[in-house]
């Protein structure tokens, strides 16, 4: 039974999209990576619109201070078991936003998170592996606990 | 007598009851989401077992063991309703159709309105679960399902009598018998009423040009955006057995249902059937964009009752029957 439950659960990974105060850049990217090009429904991705039917949560964007609320209301929208991953270096560490004096710094400034993909911004592939990255996480999580 | 009471349940639970029509909904999903990806030129599911065939199945097993929260707000009892009523409603409405060659499981004479009337309380359950879940998205989601409905629902019923007229009963079961004497294929008959009932029933199943009620680009996931863990799997299979309900209303109304073709049987035409229309609905809602609610329900009114009217007295004058 846990098995199966693992399985499902490395099969069918769900995300939910926010940017935190990116350019944008980051974005088209993780977009692009659903288009017919790269189309990660092929693991069973999909992008949902709202937190509570998604499993991943993959931010975009330095964590700033008007957004710090948000995303955590956000991310404790989403029902357990939930993986955070940032994606770009402006939510892995802040990067051209570091000192800004309205930015906290990356994603792991208020969330825990569980992959890292940097790139500025990363390549669709970058994003792709990074997810796979995360999924065998998961299926190392399973197999242990 | 008891032996009777026996095969009625196994009838009714097993084959061609629920445990068929819960499998054949993950197939039709499957199914659906591979031609849709393929419309796009993608591949859609891939990894999930051979060529993805059981990602419907991972994806409703995760969702099952996923947390399931009840917002604060949430109204508890309707809440709580809701998916059951949305996943068991086609199911019942299922039974009445004719499936396996023969007669209906549960078929009786008039059971034809009865599936109109469970059409509509599916869309009243939508309502009710936006309206009880208590957040803006969800009542805007529900509210326009309702709208929705007021747009639809008359075409939707004239469509569903012109073959009950043609037929002279109420009964799907007559409907489809008396298709399979001599091939008389209502399509061919009306293929105006085949056309409407298509139409409505991508609006009934909220499926691309009237996906108005789950708008995912304004909305965020209209009247199911609350619903997360097995709430959400319930109404994801729900979603499913009412592609499947309507797949097989359209093929035992228009198509000639489960009635042996050849050298096939009953069930495998019936199957056929419902693919393609399966396939039909997909690929309608590959090639569309969204409608505004207002311009869906004025269409509506304006274009297809008028249409469904005209199809109703044309049959009564005899052409199409
Ligand atoms: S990492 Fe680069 S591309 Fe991405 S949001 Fe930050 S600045 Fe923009």
């Amino acid at each position: 039974m846990t098995k199966a439950l693992s399985w499902a659960r490395v099969k069918s990974p769900w995300l939910i999209h926010f940017n935190t105060g990116g350019c944008n850049g980051c974005d088209i990217e993780l977009v692009a990576a659903l288009t017919p090009r790269f189309d990660v429904e092929r693991f069973g991705i999909l992008l949902e619109g709202s937190p509570r039917h998604a499993d991943i949560l993959a931010v975009t964007g330095p964590v700033t201070l008007q957004v710090k609320d948000r995303l955590l209301r956000i991310y404790e929208q989403m029902p357990e078991p939930k993986y955070v991953v940032a994606i770009g270096t402006c939510a892995v560490s802040g990067a051209p936003f570091k000192d800004c004096y309205n930015v906290y710094g990356g994603v792991d400034k208020v969330l825990p998170v569980d992959v890292y993909i940097p790139g500025c911004p990363p390549k669709p592939e970058a994003i792709i592996d990074g997810i796979v990255k995360l999924i065998q996480k998961i299926k190392g999580e399973e197999s242990r606990g | 007598m008891t032996e009777h009471l026996l095969t009625l349940a196994l009838r009714v639970l097993i084959y061609p009851g629920a445990l068929f029509l819960i499998f054949l909904a993950f197939l039709y999903e499957w199914v659906d989401r591979k031609f849709l990806a393929r419309v796009q030129n993608r591949y859609g599911p891939l990894y999930t077992g051979p060529s993805g065939i059981l990602q419907p199945f991972a994806d409703f097993l995760k969702l099952l063991s996923k947390e399931d929260i009840i917002p604060a707000a949430a109204d508890r009892l309707l809440f709580n309703l809701t998916p059951i009523a949305y996943s068991t409603l086609p199911l019942v409405a299922l039974l009445v159709i004719p499936i396996d060659g023969g007669e209906a499981v549960l078929a009786f004479d008039g059971d034809l309105i009865f599936v109109m009337f469970l059409l509509t309380l599916i869309v009243v359950t939508v309502f009710l679960a936006g309206l009880g879940s208590m957040s803006r998205f969800s009542i805007i989601g529900g509210v326009r399902a309702a709208l929705q409905m007021l747009g639809y629902e008359i075409p939707m019923g004239l469509a569903l009598i012109g073959p009950a007229v043609a037929a002279g009963s109420l009964s799907i079961t007559d409907i489809v018998r008396w298709q399979s004497t001599g091939l008389r294929w209502l399509i061919l008959l009306q293929p105006l009423g085949f056309a409407i009932l298509v139409c409505c029933m991508l609006a009934e199943l909220e499926y691309v040009p009237f996906d108005i009620p789950e708008a995912e680009t304004e909305i965020v996931a209209g009247w199911r955006t609350e619903f997360s863990g097995r709430k959400l799997a319930l109404i994801r299979l729900g979603k499913d057995l009412e592609v499947v309900l309507a797949s097989a209303l359209l093929a035992s109304l228009y198509l000639g249902g489960a009635q042996p073709l050849y050298s096939l049987p009953g069930s495998i035409t019936f199957l056929i059937k419902t693919v393609l229309v399966v396939l039909l609905f997909t690929f309608l809602r590959g090639v569309f964009a969204r409608f505004r609610i207002d311009q869906m329900v004025s269409g509506m009114w304006r274009y297809m009752v008028p249409l469904a009217i005209l199809q109703v007295i044309l049959v009564e004058f005899g052409v199409g029957r």
